[in-house]
């Protein structure tokens, strides 16, 4: 059975966009994957304007919503690294029973990245200013930046919904066949790791070399 | 879906794999992109025909109960375009004629699906091989649904279903088996994508979109959140002084914004001062129209979505005739998880050009002008005019033919827009004044109407039976015998003059204006219409209008003078206009021609 693997498109979200984001994305991954019966949702951001749909399945958002706080709070502890979420699938494959194990082995078939870029606004970034003039000029300088990053979000988070969609589309062989199930019809795991794992670390690295991301090289 | 109708065996459970593949698709995008009245159902138990593809969509859309499917062959392509109808004078050079200016209708997106059948290919053999196909085709359903709510058209919908069509567009779709291809600037402002081809029995799922990357250029946002306001300088019509001129008339802005009074967000403020009072005048200009009552039409002459040819059609009716007798159901139902036992029959999907009647007939005049699907349908039927051979309506089976005596008293349009509630189809143009009639008697059973439309270019289509006609979407078949599609129907392709008799048989006067219109040009159509619309009573009574369409038409003024100003206007108002443009025009450019000469001299 092969394995496949997708590393999305980094993203830079401010803190704030965090939930929303991860939302759109692990939704969006699952929707593709929950191949049982699915009445599917549309549910729309606030943030920006983009429409994903979820599977309808409220123990699954239940799910997500406490992998997406977890995530935060990692955040929140480790504000200086580089996180990701890994969504993997996985069938389970129950072993012999051995003198001293009964271990149920999983076998992944498929994994999701998703690497977040939490912003760290430095502190007092527009507080001071001796002159209050020079400072609604950085208050504009800093709405239009921030105007500017929302868009550039938006379309790159528009770019991972695509970029989800044609794996989806392109890997579809390795789907093991659909157990008679509504809604999510493979077992999952949302696991968090951030960039001080040395794991992840040299997974990064090694991306980081292979794409020469931007963000990466400034 | 039937199964006593599939062959037995692989080949069998792979076309009704293919059928409700087919089905579920339009399902899908006619949900994403055509605004729907009824309420979704999601909730309660899954109807066993919606289980398919485990994709639980709720009802289908009232567009495509109004679709008729015939048993086409399933290799035909679906190709579904979705339309944004605007109105809006467009002095493009695309249009051919003039009346094709009042609205601009452009095709946001094409879909395009499809079974490719490859001979190479090795026939795939046993049981799994449907399984993978339908195990891929889920996935791949999974993604044109998430793919519809990221292309720009879907902001559009959303839009549109957001203010219940209160809009200055309108969204149409159509459904057909080929479609011409779009014209050189329509292609370089759109952008392709393909998913990748599900392998299937000795070929492969295909499903791809052509679709227009920005739609910034239809301004739809700004036609959104305009209040009502009352036009404080007012103009008065631009009749009355042609050559009044508008301030801050920009070159191409001010021409819309002057048009459109009613579309606040008009950089310019001449919108406001543009009144509607022309409205009063409606059935003073109605009677005074000229040759072209139906600019305002989804235009008579244009598209790029004619029906062109024939032997498709004839091919489909050939091969259906071709189908193989039925066979006793296999074990089907065990093999794959939606619903296959004894229900619903698959009906493979036929297309039929369709759209949501009455729509854009809201913004418009209660003028019998052909719906913009059905002013699709003069396109075609346009061929069908000069034709001798052709008809504008397909020669119905009788089953299908249900006179409506009371409709031979107000013209047709205005008739069918009584009928819009059931019919989804809004008014029809005279040149479909037949096929209007018919599709009024046949709410449900659209075969009429859409075959109508598809049959444009070949009467062969007619042969909607009425049976399969409602195959599609019934759950129960039983006993459909799939072998003989056409078994109802009388109309044979090369028999046309049968099909006129059947027009013939039409008692109304205007059936048989219409029928008779069939071997005029489409100018004689026209006129045809023209009449009909100066022998029309009132539009006044016509309270129909408001039942399917938006309420904003209200031609008896009894609407307050606010709301006046939000009633669309009318065809022959913008036709009017749109002289009244042209002569400004010409008497800028004179002017300028005259100032550059008098500079040169200098």
């Amino acid at each position: 059975m092969n394995s496949e693997v997708c590393q999305l498109k980094e993203l830079e979200v401010e803190h704030f966009e965090i939930r929303e984001v991860l939302r759109c994305i692990l939704h969006t991954i699952l929707f593709h994957r929950a191949l049982g019966l699915v009445r599917p949702k549309d549910v729309d951001l606030e943030l920006f304007e983009i429409t994903y749909v979820q599977c309808g399945d409220v123990e699954l958002d239940r799910k997500i919503d406490d992998k997406i706080d977890q995530f935060i709070d990692r955040v929140e502890k480790h504000p200086n690294k580089k996180n990701q979420i890994c969504l993997s699938f996985y069938e389970v494959k129950n072993k012999q029973a051995t003198w001293f194990t009964n271990k149920v082995e999983r076998l992944y078939w498929e994994q999701w990245y998703i690497n977040l870029n939490v912003a760290q606004h430095p502190k007092g970034h527009f507080g001071k200013s001796h002159h209050s003039k020079v400072v609604v000029d950085r208050g504009d300088t800093a709405a239009d930046e921030r105007s500017a990053r929302r868009a550039a979000l938006e379309a790159s988070l528009r770019d991972v919904l695509f970029q989800i969609i044609r794996f989806v589309n392109e890997k579809k062989d390795h789907v093991p066949p659909i157990p008679n199930l509504e809604g999510v019809s493979f077992p999952y795991e949302i696991t968090i790791s951030s960039s001080s794992d040395s794991a992840f670390g040299m997974d990064m690295f090694k991306r980081m070399l292979q794409t020469g991301h931007p963000t990466m090289l400034s | 879906m039937d199964l006593h109708s599939y062959p037995q065996g692989e080949h069998g459970r792979f076309e009704q794999i293919l059928n409700q593949f087919l089905l579920k698709s339009l399902h899908i995008i006619l949900d994403s992109r055509v605004p729907a009245n009824r309420p979704s159902s999601r909730n309660g138990e899954v109807k066993k025909s919606d289980k398919w593809f485990n994709l639980a969509l709720g009802d289908r859309p009232a567009a495509m109960d109004s679709l008729s499917f015939w048993n086409r062959s399933l290799m035909e392509p679906m190709i579904i375009d979705i339309i944004l109808v605007q109105e809006s004078p467009n002095y493009s050079p695309d249009h051919v004629s003039s009346s094709s200016e009042m609205y601009t209708e452009t095709v946001v997106e094409r879909w395009t699906v499809q079974y490719e059948y490859q001979r190479s290919m090795a026939p795939q053999t046993g049981d799994a091989s449907y399984k993978k196909t339908y195990k891929k085709s889920i996935i791949l359903l999974r993604s044109v649904y998430s793919m519809l709510r990221l292309l720009p058209a879907y902001k559009a919908f959303r839009k549109l279903q957001s203010l219940n069509r209160n809009c200055d567009f309108d969204i149409n779709y159509k459904v057909c088996s080929f479609s011409s291809p779009f014209s050189r600037t329509e292609e370089e402002s759109m952008k392709k994508y393909s998913f990748i081809p599900v392998d299937a029995q000795q070929g492969r799922l295909l499903v791809s979109v052509i679709y227009r990357k920005d739609l910034s250029d239809f301004n739809l946002d700004s036609f959104v959140s305009c209040p009502p306001e009352i036009i404080i300088d007012y103009v008065g019509s631009p009749l009355t002084e042609p050559m009044r001129e508008f301030p801050s008339t920009s070159s191409e802005k001010g021409a819309r914004a002057t048009s459109f009074p009613i579309r606040g967000k008009q950089s310019t403020p001449s919108p406001f001062q543009r009144p509607h009072s022309w409205t009063s005048g409606l059935h003073r200009d109605l009677s005074s129209l000229p040759n072209k009552p139906f600019s305002g039409s989804p235009p008579l002459n244009r598209s790029p979505y004619e029906y062109s040819t024939s032997p498709t059609d004839i091919y489909i009716h050939k091969s259906q005739n071709q189908r193989s007798p039925s066979n006793q159901r296999t074990t089907f139902d065990d093999l794959l998880s939606p619903p296959f036992s004894p229900s619903p029959s698959p009906s493979p999907p036929t297309y039929i050009s369709g759209g949501i009647p009455g729509r854009l007939r809201s913004e418009t005049a209660p003028m019998s002008i052909p719906h913009p699907m059905m002013g699709r349908s003069p396109r075609y039927l346009s061929p069908n005019l000069s034709d001798p051979n052709r008809h504008s309506l397909p020669p119905l089976s009788p089953r299908n033919l249900k006179f409506d005596p009371s409709s031979h008293e107000s013209p047709s349009g205005i008739r069918l827009m009584r009928k819009s509630d059931s019919l989804r189809s809004g008014d029809l143009s005279s040149g479909s004044i037949n096929s209007s009639q018919k599709v009024s008697r046949d709410a449900k059973e659209d075969s009429g109407r859409f075959s109508s439309l598809l049959s444009s270019s070949s009467s062969p289509r007619v042969g909607f039976s009425r049976s399969s006609s409602r195959l599609s979407f019934q759950e129960d078949f039983g006993d459909l015998d799939f072998s003989c599609p056409f078994i109802v129907d009388d109309v044979d392709p090369p028999d046309n003059q049968s099909s006129q008799n059947l027009d013939g048989r039409n008692s109304s006067e205007v059936s048989s204006q219409a029928s008779s219109t069939t071997k005029k040009s489409q100018d004689a159509a026209v006129g045809a219409l023209v009449h009909m619309l100066k022998t029309a009573p009132p539009l006044r009574q016509d309270s129909i209008y408001n039942t399917s369409q938006s309420s904003k038409i209200d031609f008896d003024g009894e609407v307050g003078a606010v709301s006046d100003f939000f009633k669309p206007r009318k065809t022959s108002d913008a036709l009017e206009e749109l002289k009244v443009y042209k002569e400004m025009k010409d008497l800028l450019l004179s002017r300028s021609a005259s100032h550059m000469a008098s500079k040169e001299k200098t």
